[in-house]
């Protein structure tokens, strides 16, 4: 039975608009200027026999001239010296950390391509973030500084460390404070560096604060439990989740850990267990984890706050003074009732998340979590995370110690106040009074020009450096290259100018981790360093993670929260302005990276820009449509962004995301989007993340390049499968088709040639229900296989180049009655606020009856004995016809040649970014087509070395890019004809299905079906 | 019969009790016999010394020359770490001028041994310095063309010039008798007439079809294979034969030496690239073999070596630019290891007699037919690979007893190769 359920993957598409329906119709949004190229003169002009002839013999010529070269000489260059470790054509793999994680950092001749989760990672076990897979492009950022500047030129390291020694020396004797700024240090060894600064200087003081913040959580737990930590969370161990504007799959604290714990209680296995956890979300915007969520239910930042204090007295069976109905939000009311119920049940085994910065709602959680006995199963305060712990009210000092003139230096180390502090104009204008103003930024960034010297950090892929994201867990950070320009690590400046007796920072390192650290993990000595450089982490013992109650009174916490909601409800005629980090750009950090910036955003699929998410009826009401400019006031400060209809977004509010509006990252992330950091506010000491703002329309439309609309699913219903748990317990088929068994479309076959695969049979099996949606696989795809980056006007055309998209669908929430009609459906237009989403990442699917292969009339793309689908791109004459007959629409044509056209800023134009490049896949020339080929170099070592060592190939020797990266481990690759294969077992599994089946192409991938833990009366 | 083989015995006898108490007089008196210590010295010495330049310990020549106390000498070359351990002023300096690496202890030497040594390198460094004046210092530089080439070259120029001008004189001389004299005219109106007949041969041939459909059938067909012939060898380089910055000849190393190809190119067994050697390679033999060769010295100039000195100088080291003779294009993936390892195949294959070689050329065409016609007609070597043991199609085809092609493994799909 074919689910009659309607998807769609935008709202043009829902509407049908008559612009989207014609656009649909040719292959190309844009039709090709044949026209004008026709009646431009060319064949109407008074001379066309002479240009031809002129055209014909500057050919004939220059064919000639060219073919008069007879061998293009290439010069070879051997090592004079070659290390011994380095053979030129094999990679080694260096450990390292990226962000807590231990990572594997791939280099090929010396250079770092292409970063790997370490599959021992206790955090991510071997799974990624795109950001991490994209750090590796700003090793070779070109516009990162090349050596030491004062006052914007040039100064060599030795006159730096003369000026700043002498200024220093005279600070200390004047004994005026000094200051060190920076985003949150994990690293041990950096933390007591800078602590041997501070007993050179006592006069300093080191202060951490975070773009995005966690004060509250911090805060809160010292208040509630006299512990100062963000705790470490285990979503493995809860049932049920709720959480309130927590994106904990997509931002918040530690996403790529919390991706894999999450679906550990999701996936196949777990769902083959007959179990499955249950998560309910709380939110204004849409976000990646509302997206996934069960149970998603609308609040505005102002109703937060009341809807924890009734979720808190429906647990507790008491009443908080303060406590209302949610007069405008009867669901979530009927919501919060059904929750406490659940939670209860659950207890043990539940978890209350909010990503709320502010100290009294985090309390009125901790209160919740403390009812639910999480300490100790779901909440681990003993074991915390150190990821984040900046403090909002020392920085807020910190510039009133500036204004009052009280500071005589300040050193910038990973942190960027002028561009992400609410107030940066305290900023700009405290550091005038200050005498000495030192950045280590790597850039010349919004901070690093207002300050007199610039000391450029090492990127940490050429430093070495130890991190510590959770307690008890120590990583090791090694270079895998030497400094590429003319740096120097921020720890070895510090040394250096605290007159630190340490030789240099390595050394400190050593004698650190030899004093302090390798016992930790039964290591010692060289030796232990040596497998500490082979295993990249040393781990403790947890310590038991021990029970906490809640013993406060809550009355003054519930006042505080009743204020707070009074502060941000807005009148009529404003809106609530909620803040967000996208999953793709996060704090801005890594906004000159093109990577990162063609990655679609998860949920609304823009690209290279932010903007404020609307809620349709809301367009509606202003009379705005998709990419008009508005200007968006609160605060006391203005920008104009473009707006985006975003279906399940809270009426009321708007969404708009930090991180852009960059003006000094770099010539890839400057200006695009606007700048929402000065949005924040202060309130009782922490950064408030949402505000009650005025829009006004501002007559200018700016389109947003958006991926999701590229392509019509032509009103199919064999793309998406679902399934709701209960269903699932009782036909764990429920949903694919499969339910009375499986139908066999190959049956009457008459005209695809069947084809034998005797060795191998390389398929994919991709669980929609394990899939976040998170991108990483973009991103990991785009590093390995050279994927170009086209920009925000080409993107915008079509042609973006993703061997590998997320696909985000649609859906109403199907109310039970079954039988969903367009016309049912459009009348709930009205209210498009409940919407369930799926995510089915796409790719080419190696069809075993190809519609490519059989229109190509060069035989460009051909099956391979092995069940893969070819390219070979030096065939390929560009006809296009594959890309036209292709159902999955997942082939990808060079309209340029983007790596040497200087139209587009491209990564793979630049003398070094171009050294990122993966050597054993070629980049592609302009007009010929491209798809994902299932990563056939891995698959071919991976057989090579198999046949070289003499043995079989293993199951999951080989793992293709966008597999690896994976956190949720979403996507299994292997051989089917081994029928113990990991994949096969996946492939048996009663929920796969193959997308457009009935097509009979016969897919390579399959996909298992998407299931929801939804209770039969929510449904 | 057996009285001569007794006299003989008897007459050697005497001549070796003769030549020994000899050798025992002389060596009393450190007089070494120089023939016998030359091969001791290239048995023992050589690795570590030579008679001229330092290498790992001093010149021998001029350091055993100078130094008068043969006792000493003697001491240091059978146990030098005697002499260190107990404090011997010039052994100690000696031990810390050359980085205090230890010399090997030659106690099987007895002390008339290192007397014939002493003796063999004493004669050798004095037939060297006789010789010196007339042998230039160090490498030959290359100074150009000689000076009496560029004065032979202007002269022949010179002459050149004058017989052209005596030429010019005569031919005008001639013009001038002829304008004088009429019945020359008359013949060269002659031998108009005759041209005027060749024409008319041509215009009678032109005028014949069959002839002509001939000769255009026979222009078509040259142009059209000459044209077919090199477009399909337009960038096929076979036989391409680049000069490269050193003359290093293959025939010497891989010929007569019959040094492994994988001793340099070792990459060809673990990786894609049989990647040419880097210079301490080289170096590994270099350092003592054919030191002076001007070639070597391109070697030491590119490592910022000093010989003299042993010492390198990271400064002035600047890489050799060799020339790649084997191109294959960018869209295609070789890998070295694949075929010398897993095929088994070996280097001639595809590069052909490389140790005949004195400079290395493109020997096989590169192009796909060539890869895919090796592809179709070489047999998978199955046998002791455990690699293979899955695979059943092959097994059936086995048990039917016919070869597996590398094509029928799937090795001329396009995805092979091209990625």
């Amino acid at each position: 039975m074919d689910s009659n359920k309607k998807y769609w993957k935008g709202l043009e598409e829902l509407n049908k608009t008559p612009e989207f329906v014609e656009k649909n119709k040719h292959e190309f949004a844009e039709p090709i200027p044949i026209e004008d190229v026709l009646t431009g003169g060319g064949l109407a002009g008074t001379t066309p026999r002479r240009d031809f002839l002129k055209a014909l013999g500057f050919g004939v010529g220059a064919v000639t001239l060219a073919a008069c070269q007879k061998v293009p000489v290439h010069k070879s260059i051997p090592y004079l010296i070659k290390p011994e470790e380095v053979t030129p054509g094999v990679a080694n793999y260096y450990v390292s950390t990226y962000e807590g994680s231990a990572i594997l950092v791939k280099t090929r001749e010396g250079r770092p391509i292409k970063i790997e989760g370490n599959p021992n990672d206790i955090l991510a076990k071997g799974g990624l973030s795109g950001q991490a897979q994209a750090s590796v492009l700003d090793l070779y950022d070109s516009n990162r500084l090349k050596n030491p500047m004062r006052d914007g030129s040039d100064y060599g390291w030795g006159q730096t460390d003369g000026f700043i020694k002498s200024e220093l020396a005279a600070i200390k004797a004047g004994g005026k404070k000094i200051r060190i700024v920076s985003s949150t240090i994990t690293s041990p060894s950096t933390l007591a560096v800078i602590a041997d600064f501070i007993t050179a200087f006592p006069n300093s003081k080191h202060i951490s604060y975070d773009a995005v913040s966690y004060t509250g959580i911090i805060q809160a737990n010292q208040n509630s439990f006299n512990k100062a930590v963000l705790p470490h969370y285990n979503f493995d161990k809860a049932d049920v989740i709720v959480s309130f504007g927590a994106d904990f799959l997509g931002t918040w604290i530690s996403p790529t850990e919390f991706i894999r714990q999450y679906v550990q209680n999701r996936n196949n296995k777990s769902l083959q267990a007959k179990k499955m956890s249950r998560h309910i979300q709380f939110e204004t915007g849409m976000s990646i984890t509302g997206s996934n969520a069960d149970v998603r239910i609308l609040i505005k930042p102002s109703e937060e706050g009341i809807a924890l204090v009734n979720l808190y007295n429906a647990l507790s069976g008491t009443t908080l003074p303060g406590s209302k109905k949610l007069a405008n939000n009867p669901n979530a009311d009927k919501a919060i009732a059904i929750v406490a119920k659940e939670l209860t049940a659950a207890k043990g085994k539940a978890l209350v998340v909010a990503g709320s910065n502010d100290v009294a709602t985090q309390v009125l959680v901790n209160a919740i979590n403390s009812l639910l006995g999480s300490y100790g199963t779901t909440i681990d305060l003993d074991n915390p995370s150190h990821q984040y712990s900046g403090n909002d009210a020392e920085l807020v000092e910190f510039t009133k110690e500036m204004s009052r003139g009280e500071v005589d230096a300040v050193f910038f180390l990973n942190a960027n106040p002028v561009y992400d502090y609410y107030n940066s104009k305290d900023i700009t204008e405290g550091l005038k009074k200050v005498r000495l103003k030192v950045s280590f930024a790597d850039h010349m960034d919004e901070t690093a020009s207002a300050c007199n010297i610039v000391a450029p950090n090492s990127y940490y892929l050429e430093s070495w450096g130890d991190d510590n994201a959770i307690e008890g867990y120590y990583t090791i950070i090694q270079p895998a290259i030497n400094p590429v320009y003319d740096t120097r690590q921020a720890e070895h400046s510090l040394m250096i100018w605290g007159n630190n007796p340490g030789k240099d920072y390595y050394t400190y390192i050593r004698n650190n981790w030899d004093k302090n650290l390798l016992a930790k993990g039964g290591l010692s000595g060289q030796k232990g360093w040596e497998t500490l450089l082979q295993t990249g982490f040393v781990k403790a013992t947890p310590v038991t993670s021990g029970t906490y109650t809640f013993g406060h009174d809550l009355n003054a916490v519930a006042q505080t929260i009743l204020d707070h909601s009074n502060l941000l409800a807005a009148d009529a005629g404003k809106v609530e302005l909620q803040l967000y980090q996208t999953v793709a750009m996060r704090d801005g950090k890594r906004a000159n990276n093109p990577w990162l910036q063609e990655m679609p955003d998860p949920v609304s699929k823009v690209t290279w820009d932010n903007f404020a998410a609307m809620s349709p009826s809301d367009m509606k009401k202003w009379g705005y449509a998709d990419g008009d400019v508005i200007k968006i006031d609160a605060n006391g400060y203005t920008i104009s962004l473009p707006v985006l209809v975003q279906p399940g977004q809270t009426q009321g509010t708007i969404s708009v995301a930090v991180g852009y509006g960059r003006t000094l990252s770099g010539p890839v992330g400057d200006n695009v989007g606007q700048n929402a950091y000065p949005f924040h506010s202060l309130r009782n000491g922490t950064f408030q993340t949402s505000a009650v703002a005025t829009i006004t329309a501002t007559g200018n439309n700016s389109p947003l390049s958006q991926t999701q609309t590229h392509h019509s699913i032509e009103g199919r219903n064999s793309i998406i499968k679902e399934a709701t748990f209960t269903e699932y317990l009782k036909n764990p088929s429920t949903g694919s088709g499969n339910e009375s068994g499986h139908k066999d479309y190959n049956e009457n076959n008459l005209f695809w040639q069947e084809y034998d695969h005797p060795q191998y049979n390389w398929v994919m099996a991709i669980d929609l229900n394990a899939c976040t949606g998170c991108g990483a696989c973009v991103v990991a795809c785009s590093a390995e296989n050279n994927v170009p980056v086209v920009g925000k006007a080409e993107v915008g055309r079509r042609r973006e180049m993703h061997w590998i998209r997320i696909d985000r669908y649609y859906s109403f929430n199907d109310d039970g009655n079954g039988g969903v009609t367009r016309e049912r459906e459009l009348s709930k237009l009205e209210d498009l606020d409940n919407v369930r989403v799926v995510y089915q990442p796409m790719l080419c699917q190696h069809c075993d009856h190809a519609p490519c292969e059989t229109v190509c009339p060069v035989l460009a793309t051909v099956h391979s004995s092995e069940g893969l689908n070819h390219m070979a791109y030096n065939r390929c004459v560009g006809t296009r016809y594959c890309a036209n007959n292709c159902p999955y629409k997942v082939r990808r044509f060079n309209w340029f040649n983007y790596w040497n056209d200087s139209r587009f800023e491209n990564y793979l134009q630049n003398d070094h970014t171009l050294l990122v490049l993966n050597p054993d896949v070629v980049t592609r020339f302009r007009g010929v087509m491209e798809k994902c080929s299932m990563c056939i170099q891995r698959i071919q070592a991976g057989k090579l070395k198999a046949k070289i060592e003499k043995r079989a190939v293993k199951d999951g020797d080989i793992k293709v890019a966008c597999q690896q990266t994976c956190p949720a481990n979403a996507i299994v690759f292997g051989n089917a004809n081994d029928p113990n294969s990991e994949v096969s077992k996946a492939l048996k599994s009663e929920r796969t299905y193959y997308v457009l089946e009935e097509l009979n192409t016969q897919p390579g991938v399959g996909y298992q079906v998407k299931v929801r833990n939804i209770s039969e009366t929510e449904a | 019969m057996r009285s001569f083989s007794l006299i003989f015995k008897q007459f050697s006898r005497s001549v070796l009790l003769i030549a020994g108490f000899a050798f025992l007089v002389s060596s009393a008196y450190a007089q070494g016999d120089a023939t016998k210590g030359e091969a001791l010295f290239k048995a023992n010495c050589t690795t570590c010394h030579k008679i001229d330049i330092r290498l790992v310990g001093p010149a021998l020549g001029p350091t055993i020359s100078s130094e008068t106390d043969d006792k000493w000498l003697t001491k240091w070359i059978e146990n030098n770490q005697a002499l260190i351990a107990a404090h011997d002023k010039k052994a100690t300096d000696i031990y810390n001028q050359y980085n205090q690496s230890n010399m090997t202890v030659f106690a099987q030497l007895s002390d008339g041994d290192v007397a014939n040594i002493i003796a063999y390198v004493r004669a050798d460094w004095k037939t060297e310095q006789a010789a010196k004046p007339t042998t230039p210092v160090g490498p030959a530089v290359e100074t150009g063309p000689s000076s009496l080439v560029i004065w032979a070259l202007l002269g022949v120029i010179i002459l050149a010039f004058i017989i052209i001008l005596v030429l010019n004189k005569v031919v005008t001389t001639l013009e001038r008798l002829l304008l004088k004299n009429k019945d020359i005219l008359i013949t060269e109106e002659e031998i108009e007439l005759v041209t005027v007949d060749r024409f008319a041969t041509v215009k009678r041939l032109a005028k014949n079809k069959k002839f002509v459909f001939f000769v255009l059938l026979c222009g078509t067909l040259a142009l059209g294979s000459w044209t077919w012939v090199t477009m399909w060898t337009t960038n096929v380089h076979q036989g391409y034969q680049p000069v490269q910055p050193i003359k290093f000849p293959h025939d010497l190393h891989a010929g007569a030496m019959q040094i492994n190809c994988q001793y340099c190119h070792s990459g060809a067994y673990k990786s894609k690239n049989a990647s040419i050697p880097s210079l301490n390679v080289c170096m590994n033999c270099h350092k003592t073999v054919k030191t002076e060769s001007p070639e070597i010295h391109k070697i030491y100039d590119a490592l910022g070596y000093d010989p003299t000195t042993q010492k390198y100088d990271a400064d002035k080291a600047r890489p050799i630019q060799w020339i790649r003779i084997h191109n294959l294009p960018d869209l295609v993936y070789f890998n070295h290891s694949q075929h010398v390892v897993a095929g088994k195949q070996k280097c001639q294959t595809c590069h052909g007699p490389v140790e005949t070689m004195k400079e290395v050329y493109q020997y096989s065409p590169l192009t796909m037919k060539w890869c895919i016609q090796c592809h179709k007609r070489t047999k998978v070597d199955f046998k002791d690979n455990a690699y293979y043991t899955q695979m059943q199609a092959v097994h059936d085809l086995i048990k039917e007893g016919k070869p597996v092609t590398v094509a029928q493994m799937g090795g001329i799909e396009c995805g092979k190769c091209h990625y």
